[in-house]
């Protein structure tokens, strides 16, 4: 049979359409742009596990498909969520809590107790408020379908805050059989009961990943505040896109390609704020500290006269204006446990007044018997603020006579370099600078880095007895004594100095003018409430 | 013929043999933790300790070595420590995006990089050979990424013509398909096209001044036939082995042309495994990539007893 040129259009076409056709299907499934918004958010989603990594972008994957027992509220306050009630015994030693009715997983099945149970304990082995608290507990248990209590060994009121807590690990409840893996390895299933449904088939590890509204999803009747309140899903489907570069991201949201870009870099955000089409917010308004972490396990930072005279070195405004240009996203930070968090205080602040003394740095580094030796900075090179920040560091200490030297590498490189305790010379180290949320330094329980156990705590390893005793003392104190007991951990802090801050910075969110609805709130980004008007 | 064909497959097992020791070694060697990239900032360094056992990366380098060359011969490329996808999955799901970028790249670069070194060529001296010779070294010497951004901001940006970033499957709608390659595909075309323009000129200029060129002239040739039929087709064997040189390039010009087009394709895959240090991905793919150019190598080598009859093995 000859090949005219009829038939081969005719085959052409009828090849396109029987290629075409799994999408066609699909298109009468996928729910309108209107109701559909597509995000770029911090970075890829490596992990789809927020228990097993404590990375950001995998907690706001779980805020997503799973829920919570508490939630905090836009005041940092814990809210019931799940729990319908919940109580502690007479002696404060026993706490009961109930799940409200029609609680259900994504795949039918209905949320029990021995679920939040066993969720609270892989929660617990990776997180540092969950270890904290299993310190103290006797007994944890299922009473019956929706009850569970735990008993404790001596009063613990920070309970409610560690289950409330939005700072990863966050305590997500996932189905028993998915929390009973171990914590060190990765659940294989996504089942949640939250207000979206992870849509794995229409997913693309690395370059999109899919989420679909959970119709059966019951909220609370409380307006949305922060992770608490009703989780109402407006939106029918959101989709986050994998975007690598930056400039790209700015280009398609311009476009109107994407709705929301999570990220945008700071030196850009002009560009953003002069397009009529794009709204740029500050969501999480106690931002993101840049600090610096010392060595304590050799010269000169084994010496609290070379740490203190870092804190009279460091001119915060000066890296946050390298790093960021314009003053309306960042600011100084003198209060121990960040700024615009509840425990934020000026106790034992007259360094920062001081700030920046080189006179006075030089002083206490010789006080130190610093004695001429390298310093070596960990020096991130494809993390620009850490990038900036380590150069300005190293450029200051060389001004008052101290021998820097910067360690170029990848974060990567930081991270693993971080770990060894070897000295300096053998592939140790003695600063590298690193970033938390502003919200995370407000709890001293919560975030690792306020540990000062020695070699058992978080990089750097400061040690101090009298801070851990003040932490425990924080830990036992009902809410309202906590702020003063905050002012004796910082007043005896700034003393020993386990860390110093190099700025504060808050870092704007761009999106469509159309997309209303978005909760601000430390740690992470919530997508219910969200709507696309 | 056939014995040839044997013995440079043999070779290829032997080349990804060097680059799978090669890659493993200096992935394991240079900076970086897998398991501390997990854990988060937040860590103890107990619990990094405790994932990099999970993870095995505790064991002495010859036996995760062994472990892992054993699995290859197997077929078996790993599995994604942090996806906990395996890589042959992986690399499967990426596979078309890139295919379809660098088919669409040999699409556009090769008809316009032979065009433009033919006529410059055919008219050296002339403003035709300045003006293809100067798209030329602009094309080799613009980075795709600068390239990238141009053609985002006049053809996606501001004339609206074609989309920022992103990718259509083939089979879920073609005109998105391509409207999605269109600029991708130039900007990695353009040192394609510079690179093939230039040593098609530099061919084409000696075989001009050949004596047979001479006499088809003097027979009263036409200029078309003359070029095409008796000078292209003899100066065939360096313009392919350019273009064959030339995939290294293209798999170079992937990884970032996908980057800045957002194009879900492999050289995203191994940026991405990269940065996070996934250490099955990086390996496999570059072990694929490997394959990839010694094959092609091979089909070019082949290629050449098809125009030029003097060529046999």
């Amino acid at each position: 049979m000859a090949t005219t040129r009829r038939r081969f259009v005719q085959g052409s076409v009828a090849a396109a359409t029987f290629m075409a056709a799994p999408a066609i299907g699909r298109a009468s499934e996928t729910p309108a742009a209107a109701k559909t918004l597509k995000a770029v958010m911090q970075g890829d989603l490596r992990s789809l596990d927020p228990i097993w990594t404590t990375a950001n972008i995998s907690s706001y994957h779980g805020a997503l498909i799973y829920d919570t027992l508490f939630g905090v509220d836009a005041n940092d306050k814990p809210q019931p969520q799940m729990v319908e009630s919940f109580g502690t015994s007479d002696d404060q030693l026993t706490w009961t809590f109930k799940l409200r009715d029609g609680l259900g997983f994504h795949d039918g099945s209905p949320v029990t107790a021995a679920d939040c149970v066993a969720s609270i304990r892989r929660w617990a082995v990776r997180d540092g408020a969950g270890q904290h608290m299993f310190l103290r507990v006797k007994d944890i248990g299922a009473k019956d379908d929706k009850t569970f209590a735990i008993t404790f060994s001596e009063p613990y009121p920070l309970i409610l805050d560690a289950f409330a807590k939005a700072g990863t690990p966050v305590l997500y409840i996932m189905r028993k059989k998915d929390a009973e893996t171990d914590p060190m390895q990765q659940i294989t299933e996504h089942v949640g009961s939250g207000p979206f449904i992870f849509n794995t088939n229409e997913t693309k590890q690395g370059a999109f990943y899919v989420y679909d509204r959970n119709a059966k999803y019951r909220p609370r009747s409380e307006p949305a505040s922060g992770m608490a309140g009703g989780k109402i899903a407006k939106l029918d489907r959101v989709i986050w896109e994998n975007v690598a570069d930056d400039q790209t991201a700015i280009a398609a949201l311009q476009n109107g390609e994407i709705d929301f870009y999570e990220l945008p870099p700071i030196d850009l955000i002009d560009q953003l704020e002069a397009d009529k089409n794009i709204h740029v917010e500050v969501l999480n308004k106690s931002g993101q500290i840049v600090w610096c972490r010392m060595n304590w396990l050799y010269p000169p930072f084994n010496n609290v006269k070379a740490r203190q005279a870092m804190l009279y070195l460091v001119n915060q405004n000066d890296v946050m204006k390298a790093a960021f240009g314009n003053p309306k996203y960042y600011r100084a930070c003198a209060s121990y446990f960040g700024c615009g968090t509840p425990m934020e205080n000026d106790e034992n602040t007259e360094w920062f007044k001081e700030a920046p003394n080189k006179e006075k740095a030089a002083q206490l580094f010789k006080e130190s018997g610093y004695d001429g030796r390298p310093i070596v900075i960990l020096q991130p090179t494809n993390f620009a603020v850490f990038n900036t920040a380590d150069q300005l560091l190293a450029q200051w200490l060389r001004e008052i006579g101290v021998n820097a030297e910067l360690a170029a590498s990848d974060w990567g490189g930081v991270v693993t370099r971080r770990a060894n305790r070897e000295p300096p010379e053998k592939g140790g180290w003695n600063i590298f600078v690193t970033s938390a949320s502003g919200a995370a330094f407000g709890n001293p329980i919560t975030l690792v880095g306020h540990q000062a156990n020695g070699e058992k705590g978080w990089f750097g390893w400061p040690s101090d007895e009298t801070h851990e005793k003040l932490r425990d003392k924080w830990a036992k104190a009902q809410p309202q004594d906590r702020l003063a007991v905050a002012k004796e951990i910082q007043r005896n802090a700034w003393n020993f100095v386990p860390h110093v801050y190099m700025g504060l910075y808050l870092q704007p969110a761009a999106m469509r003018a159309n997309v209303k609805g978005v909760i601000g709130m430390p740690e992470l980004i919530p997508f219910w409430n969200i709507e696309k008007t | 013929m056939i014995a040839y064909v044997a013995r440079r497959l043999a070779s290829l097992v032997v080349v990804m043999a060097l680059v799978g020791v090669c890659v493993f070694l200096l992935l394991h060697l240079a900076p970086g933790d897998p398991a501390a990239i997990i854990a988060g900032d937040n860590a103890t360094p107990e619990q990094i300790a405790g994932i990099r056992t999970k993870l095995g990366l505790d064991e002495a380098l010859p036996i995760q070595f062994l472990r892992w060359s054993t699995s290859v011969l197997s077929g078996d490329l790993g599995v994604s420590i942090f996806s906990n996808t395996p890589v042959t999955t992986l690399i499967g799901q990426r596979l078309e995006p890139t295919l379809s970028l660098a088919l669409a790249t040999l699409a556009f670069a090769v008809p316009v990089a032979l065009v433009l070194g033919v006529l410059a060529a055919w008219r050296a001296g002339s403003s035709i050979d300045r003006a293809s010779m100067i798209v030329a070294v602009t094309g080799f010497s613009a980075p795709a990424f600068v390239v990238g951004y141009l053609m985002i901001y006049v053809f996606a940006v501001t004339l609206r013509w074609f989309p920022v970033q992103g990718y259509t499957p083939f089979g879920e709608n073609i005109a998105d398909w391509a409207r999605h390659l269109v600029l991708p595909a130039l900007t990695l075309g353009l040192a394609y096209v510079a690179l093939i323009a230039r040593i098609t000129r530099a061919t084409m200029l000696e075989v001009l001044a050949e004596d047979y060129i001479r006499t088809a002239k003097a027979k009263g040739v036409a200029t078309g036939p003359m070029l095409l039929k008796h000078a292209l087709k003899n100066a065939g064997v360096p313009i392919i082995t350019v273009i064959g040189i030339g995939v290294a390039l293209l798999i170079g010009g992937v990884v970032i042309t996908e980057t800045v087009y957002n194009l879900p394709g492999v050289g995203r895959l191994v940026v991405d495994a990269i940065s996070k240090r996934d250490y099955p991905i990086i390996q496999g793919v570059i072990l694929v990539f490997s394959a990839v150019y010694v094959v092609i190598n091979l089909v070019v080598d082949l290629s050449y007893t098809l125009i030029d009859p003097r060529i046999r093995y």
